[in-house]
């Protein structure tokens, strides 16, 4: 099969999956308990408002027309109302969204960055104490849920030595105005960021640098790092150039599993810091039966993590040259 | 002149149970241009003496003692950067077993080649390395334009060829080529060999040739070292090993590969395993193998003895060399379960297994 | 199908029987690992505590055995509210006067059920699905794979939220969740494991001879994966137990089941996070150190079973 033919095919199956997460995103959210007027009764509608509603929501006609009608509206990004805000769910959710997107993207990236180098010195100095001490840290904090980690650094970094702001995203004026600049691009905003995206970075270094380490550990036994040493090149050229490249390869395929890991933990990490992005939005819409708030961050989470999925094979093709496209 | 001169030299492993003395008191030395051959059985310590010369070794391994002199400087006394820049691969370069895994899959062999070159050759330009590159594949009879190719899209006598360019890029003194055709079939395999020796009569090379099979040697070298538990326990021209060796092993080693020459040849393999190289002891180590064995040879560790020519055989009975050699070209007496220590219950009885020796 | 003379009940036994053998011989692996040996110490150490919280009658010997726990953890006002540790109360009361340390001993127990049930069945199904995916390959293993994908596309926590919100917050329906979600990593192993042993000389023999499909699985091929499946478990184990601490912290825990995340969603709605460290720390601490346990034993396993494999998710 050609590279050519791989993509296609590659994206033919984005496509079923995409549908099937749909399907299951609207199975799950007919199943919710109390029908999603139920909010409104208690405003003191009356029975005839409330049919009126049912109509308008479209809650009347037979499932597969809802069904049809759901897709349509997911595909022209329309979620309908919140039933809470009585805003537009898009309007709602979306700068949450970019929220969620700015603290998991810089705790993801500090993960990695820390974890691939950290990963690769532990399998370089195999047997030694920075590697054994080393994997005793990794463990520890893999075993943390992300809740536990922000607390401990809560409780330290805030309640304790009180360097950082205990929650939200700014100290003052509202949390979601403003333009991108305004919104991200403050030394205060930064100090907000700090601990949380410190928790996501220690909760998914673990992953890459362990299985950096092993990896490393399999590539540096290859004959050609053994020929590498032998033209004499430099430790850090067979270290990073080979040792490591080569190793990085199966961490591609880990990235897109640590972003859907992200995402979900983007649920627990806001609600540990007040943070306001979507995770947390999603939390309170569930208790609130706020079903459209709800599905449209569960959409957007779900759809983040099966895109990175294909962008990570695509990546890992590209990355080996030996792969056969399968 | 001499090129390289090993003295004495004891290269050992730390393992659990002590020492293993993979390189135990070997003396080598090789003339510019020269191929010397180094054959023996699987774990006989060749590639651990062919590492030790550009201290390639892995972390548990240690040149307790002895000297590695390369054209007047001592190897063991160079610091790493020293021996990086100096010696690996500018002067000193290897052709590993299975070409393939000797690439590191995720670049092109031509990328691989530049890299080494421009890494020794300050001033070189990208375009230039490039262009050497693509004139060696010419040379060695791949098609230039293969250079852009990543290894895995090589055939196996391809990625040989490929990996004797990278081997001869920086025209080195010496090319230490650790069993450089034994993953490849026969026919492909004497080509190999025939460019191998070209290229290198070509740049005066001098070459070290591991391998198992005397075959391989006897055509290819011009002086052949018997490694055996760790030791060089015979060394002539090709001709003298091939025709008139002195040394039980190396009699054994001649049974035990066809002759090309020779259709009725029985062949016939040594009995028993190669030595234990943790705390060997006195006395030779081929002695529990051996159908020679007197009471002598356990008590005292044989020395080099010369034979004139630069041939020197280790072992008490090398003067009785007629016996030994037409004793030694019996059936039975490589089958004989007089084999081992008459007078020591305990020690290791060989067994009349017939096993080849790989 | 013809399965022989062996049923796939037997199978099973024989199954488990070399598992159990699998393990005995493997135990031997732990000796000299030390990070391995705490773990099983510290696993042992939480196993008995969480066995024994309470007291438990056993009516036919008509004994009771005493419980770990000096108080019921539900009980309210056994000492004032939200006291620091003292000697009546070692690890201080909460806002309502309970006893923490009779609550994060009677969370252990918690803890265990959810870990080894959910691991089991997360690993049970899927072996399985490993299993015959590779073993049919064709349409079979497209289907089953490309449904493992879905399940990779889906993120764990929103889903068990949405998932329990829904069937409600009963312990139950907390490892449907899990299970629901962490079966994929198991399937993908064990199918790319099952497809290497299908080619061997062993399985082509058992199909010379006319072994069913049934036996062929179970029988032959099984038992060489199973090492796998224990090393999965053992993870397993590990995100389970993770996965409801973080469903119990953000308040959709069983309110019947007080577990160790649930004791610190409830000191978040106590509002009592900055002061009551007594009561935020334990529970915290035991979810590490039982993750890290099993995380522990893991590793050693991992060394043996299968040094190229690496464990991913
Ligand atoms: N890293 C090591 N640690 C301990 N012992 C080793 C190590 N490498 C090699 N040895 C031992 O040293 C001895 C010599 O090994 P070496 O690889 O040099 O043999 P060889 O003649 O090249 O064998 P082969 O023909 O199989 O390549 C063997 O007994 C081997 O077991
Ligand atoms: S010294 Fe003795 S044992 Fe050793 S090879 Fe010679 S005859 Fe055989
Ligand atoms: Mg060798």
């Amino acid at each position: 099969m050609g590279l050519r033919e791989y993509v296609v095919r590659r994206f033919l199956q984005l496509i079923v999956t995409f549908w099937a997460f749909f399907t299951l995103l609207f199975v799950l959210f007919r199943m919710m308990p109390g029908d999603p007027t139920s909010m409104f009764i208690l405003d003191g509608m009356t029975p005839e408002q409330r049919e009126q509603r049912i109509a308008e929501l479209g809650l009347d006609q037979p499932l597969y027309v809802q069904y049809v009608e759901y897709i349509r509206q997911l595909l022209t990004g329309d979620f309908g109302q919140s039933f809470i805000y009585r805003e537009p769910v898009t309007d709602i959710i979306l700068i949450r969204f970019m929220n969620t997107i700015v603290l998991m993207g810089t705790a993801l990236v500090f993960a990695y960055l820390i974890g691939v180098t950290f990963g690769a010195l532990m399998g370089w100095w195999r047997n030694s104490r920075f590697e054994r001490g080393g994997i005793i840290v990794t463990l520890m904090a893999r075993s943390s849920p992300e809740f536990w980690v922000g607390i401990v650094l809560l409780s330290v970094f805030v309640f304790w030595l009180g360097w950082f702001p205990s929650s939200g995203m700014r100290t003052t004026g509202g949390e979601l105005g403003g333009g991108f600049v305004a919104r991200y691009g403050s030394l205060d905003f930064l100090r907000h960021l700090f601990l949380p995206a410190l928790t996501g970075a220690i909760v998914y270094l673990a992953t890459p640098t362990l299985l950096m380490r092993s990896t490393m550990l399999d590539v540096l036994n290859a004959d050609f790092i053994e020929i590498k040493k032998a033209e004499g090149l430099p430790e850090r050229t067979v270290l990073y150039k080979h040792a490591a490249r080569n190793s990085i390869l199966p961490l591609v395929t880990v990235a897109a599993i640590a972003t859907g890991a992200a995402m979900g933990g983007s649920v627990v990490i806001e609600t540990v810091f007040n943070w306001p992005g979507m995770g947390r939005e999603m939390v309170r819409a569930v208790n609130n039966n706020d079903y459209p708030v709800a599905m449209a961050a569960f959409f957007l989470m779900g759809s983040v993590v099966i895109l990175m999925n294909f962008v990570a094979d695509l990546a890992y093709v590209y990355l080996d040259p030996r792969v056969e496209y399968e | 002149m001499t090129l390289l001169d090993i003295t004495n030299l004891k290269t050992y492993y730390r393992a659990e149970d002590g020492w293993v003395r993979a390189t135990d008191d070997v003396s080598l030395s090789i003339e510019r241009g020269e191929t010397v051959g180094l054959v023996g059985e699987s774990g006989s310590g060749k590639t651990t003496l062919a590492k030790s010369i550009i201290r390639l070794l892995p972390d548990n391994a240690e040149i307790v003692d002895g000297s590695v002199a390369f054209d007047g400087t001592e190897i063991t006394e160079l610091t790493d950067s020293e021996l990086r820049k100096q010696l690996r691969w500018s002067e000193i370069s290897m052709i590993p077993q299975n070409a393939m895994n000797g690439f590191d899959p995720v670049y092109t062999v031509g990328q691989q080649i530049v890299q080494v070159i421009r890494y020794h050759e300050d001033g070189t330009s990208k375009a230039e390395a490039r262009e050497r590159a693509r004139s060696l594949f010419d040379e060695l009879g791949i098609e230039p334009d293969r250079v852009d190719d990543y290894p895995h899209q090589f055939s196996g006598g391809m990625a040989q060829r490929a990996m004797i360019a990278l081997a001869l890029a920086l025209s080195p003194s010496l090319v230490l080529a650790d069993e450089p055709t034994t993953a490849l079939d026969v026919v492909i395999q004497d080509r190999i060999l025939e460019t191998i020796k070209k290229m290198q009569k070509e740049l005066n090379s001098a070459m070290i040739m591991i391998t198992h099979d005397m075959s391989v040697v006897s055509e290819t070298c011009d002086r052949i070292a018997v490694v055996y538990g760790g030791r060089i326990i015979e060394i002539a021209d090709a001709e003298t090993i091939i025709t008139n060796p002195r040394h039980p092993y190396t009699l054994g080693l001649r049974n035990a590969f066809p002759d090309i020459n020779d259709d009725d040849q029985e062949l016939i393999s040594i009995p028993g395993t190669p030595p234990e190289l943790v705390d060997p002891g006195e006395g030779c180590r081929f002695a529990p193998r051996c159908p020679f064995a007197e009471e002598a040879c356990w008590e005292v560790t044989p020395e080099p003895e010369s034979y004139g020519d630069g041939h020197e055989v280790e072992c008490h009975r090398a003067d009785e060399v007629e016996l030994l050699q037409t004793e030694a070209g019996k059936k039975e007496t490589w089958l004989e379960q007089e084999i081992g220590r008459p007078d020591d219950p305990t020690a290791d009885r060989a067994t009349a297994e017939v096993e080849s020796d790989d | 199908m013809s399965t022989g003379t062996t049923s796939p009940i037997d199978s099973a036994t024989s199954t488990i029987g070399n598992g159990i053998d699998y393990v005995r011989t493997k135990l031997e692996v732990f000796e000299g690992d030390r990070l391995g040996q705490i773990g099983l110490a510290t696993l042992f150490v939480f196993l008995v505590i969480g066995i024994f919280a309470r007291p438990t009658t056993i009516e036919f010997l008509n004994l009771t055995i005493p419980g770990i726990a000096p108080h019921d953890p539900g009980e309210r006002a056994v000492g004032g509210r939200l006291e620091s540790p003292s000697a009546a109360h070692p690890l201080g009361t909460t806002d309502m006067g309970r006893d923490v340390l009779s609550q994060v001993i009677a969370g252990t127990r918690v803890t265990l059920l959810v870990g080894s049930l959910a691991a089991f069945m997360a690993v049970f199904i899927g072996t399985n699905v490993g299993l015959v995916s590779a073993y049919f390959g064709g349409w079979v293993d497209d289907v089953l794979m490309r449904i493992t994908d879905i399940v990779y596309g889906v993120p764990f926590l929103p889903f068990a939220i949405v998932l329990v919100a829904i069937l409600g917050n009963s312990l139950v329906n907390i490892i449907v969740a899990i299970v629901l979600i962490l079966w994929r990593s198991t399937a993908r192993v064990i199918r790319s494991q099952v497809l290497s042993h299908k080619q061997r000389p062993y399985v082509e023999s058992a199909q010379a001879i006319g072994a069913g499909h049934l036996r062929i699985m179970y029988r032959h091929i099984l038992p060489n994966v199973l090492p796998l499946t224990f090393l999965y478990a053992a993870f397993a184990v590990g995100w389970a137990v993770i996965a409801e601490a973080s469903l119990s912290f953000l308040g959709f825990g069983d309110p019947n089941m007080l577990s160790w995340g649930e004791m610190i969603y409830n000191v978040y709605t106590a509002n009592a996070i900055r002061e009551a460290w007594w009561w935020v720390f334990p529970p915290g601490i035991c979810i590490m150190l039982f993750v890290m346990s099993v995380f522990f034993i893991g590793r050693t396993l991992e060394e043996v079973v299968n040094p190229e494999l690496r464990h991913q998710e």
